[in-house]
């Protein structure tokens, strides 16, 4: 059997590979995963040394494609990535491959219409998805290169692919990481969750043609099982209340509310209150202008990793009269958001 | 008898917060033992635990409890003893 373990340090699988007490078989497996650990990471490294590169010197590069392609794998309920192929995702009998595929086409068409976006690098970049990964698996997630979709455990949430939020929430970390870069932690990490929240649910709501009243503006309703519905919780995160009752996760709602070493999940509640205020202050549709405008903070500067929710606050606000100079109400209106958590 | 408690945190749906927990528990005897070892050393040296892929998000992480002592070790680096060990629950 090949030995698959991660967790050990590359020292420790080379002083292993030398113990006399393992079976041959055993220690040329060790060696051969100190190997394959090594080149991994290797790729991985060289992977996010890339990103940095691409990122500043975007301006002089070659569009791959003038619109992505989408591409489908199926794990089949392993966690090998990415999976088998999926030849012909849009006319797939598997609901899971078909929802990812479909709406991931539909993320690219909402940031090329709506943004002037080329995909998450805006140079084309494939959009890639996973779907069936691991077993009963509770959650979706990006991993640096692509989406990865569970299906849920049928009880707490159902098949991740059926939150269109969820998907454009997964894709919008792609955006964050070409951009502004954000770290996983601290105020970098809060608005980093907070920004795929604000896309994932302008996008649902572009989707569905809703106006900011129309819309609901939770996260996650279309993924909650039915043990969760009968708890009464009724999404994972309310952008109008993020302290609410009905949220699986509940959040502050304050700036000063954040706490250090605070999960990004968690910390994402203050911004996404601004984003929320802001959008409903001013009324129309989210991506009209204040949509525009968070946009325009996020891709329109370069990487700032750790950027402080206040410097994001101070940049929308500053976006808000260089992309509207002669529309006080949306100034107003991203004030009025961010005024509201305390910033 | 040794044994580890393991908390999954993070994900999308923010696992570790007030009403969504992924906790398991097994004797460190379970794992093989090229992962008991390897276990030993990540408590004996926690500053060589693997750290998180860049630019990756939602991802779940592994808080693993030996007695008094806690380290947190990215999904992709624990072994599957370990993380097949957590139930899901709501509280």
């Amino acid at each position: 059997m090949p030995c698959t373990c991660c967790i050990i340090p590359n020292d420790v699988l080379t002083r292993l590979s030398q113990d006399k007490k393992l079976s041959a078989t055993l220690r040329k497996q060790l060696v051969d995963t100190v190997q394959v650990s090594h080149e991994l990471r290797e790729l991985r490294n060289q992977a996010a040394k890339l990103t940095s590169v691409t990122a500043a010197r975007s301006a002089g590069l070659v569009t791959l494609a003038a619109a992505p392609s989408v591409t489908a794998y199926d794990c089949k309920h392993t966690q090998s990535l990415p999976g088998t192929p999926v030849p012909k995702p849009k006319t797939s009998s598997d609901g899971s491959v078909k929802r990812a595929f479909n709406q991931t086409g539909k993320v690219a068409k909402f940031y090329q219409q709506v943004f002037n976006r080329n995909s998450i690098d805006d140079h084309g970049m494939t959009m890639m998805s996973s779907v069936h990964f691991g077993e009963k698996y509770n959650n979706a997630m990006w991993n640096g290169s692509q989406m990865i979709y569970g299906d849920g455990d049928g009880s707490i949430f159902v098949d991740f692919t059926r939150g269109s939020d969820v998907i454009g929430h997964e894709l919008t970390h792609g955006v964050t990481q070409h951009s502004l870069q954000l770290a996983y932690s601290g105020d970098a990490g809060g608005l980093n969750e907070s920004i795929s929240d604000c896309f994932g649910s302008m996008f649902r709501q572009w989707e569905s043609k809703q106006d900011v009243k129309k819309a609901d503006w939770l996260i996650g309703r279309d993924i909650m099982g039915a043990a969760a519905k009968k708890k009464g919780f009724t999404c994972l995160r309310d952008m109008a209340d993020p302290a609410a009752k009905h949220c699986l996760a509940p959040q502050p709602t304050k700036y000063s509310q954040i706490t250090p070493g605070m999960d990004p999940h968690y910390s994402s509640g203050p911004p996404n209150l601004a984003f929320y205020t802001a959008c409903t202050t001013l009324g129309g549709y989210s991506w009209a202008r204040i949509g525009q405008v968070w946009y325009h903070s996020l891709t329109g500067f370069g990487p700032t990793p750790n950027m402080t929710m206040k410097a994001f606050a101070a940049r929308t606000r500053q976006g808000a009269h260089t992309l509207y100079p002669g529309e006080a109400a949306v100034f107003a209106a991203v004030d009025a958001g961010w005024k509201k958590i305390g910033l | 008898m040794d044994r580890l408690k393991i908390e999954r945190v993070g994900g999308v749906a923010g696992f570790g917060g007030p009403h969504l927990k992924s906790r398991g528990e097994l004797a460190l005897s379970d794992l093989s033992a090229a992962d008991q070892k390897a276990v030993e050393q990540l408590f004996a040296e926690p500053d060589k635990v693997p750290a998180a892929r860049r630019g990756q998000a939602d991802a779940f992480s592994y808080r693993i409890t030996r007695g008094a002592q806690t380290i947190e070790v990215p999904e992709h680096a624990v072994p599957s003893a370990i993380r097949n060990s957590v139930k899901d629950v709501l509280e």
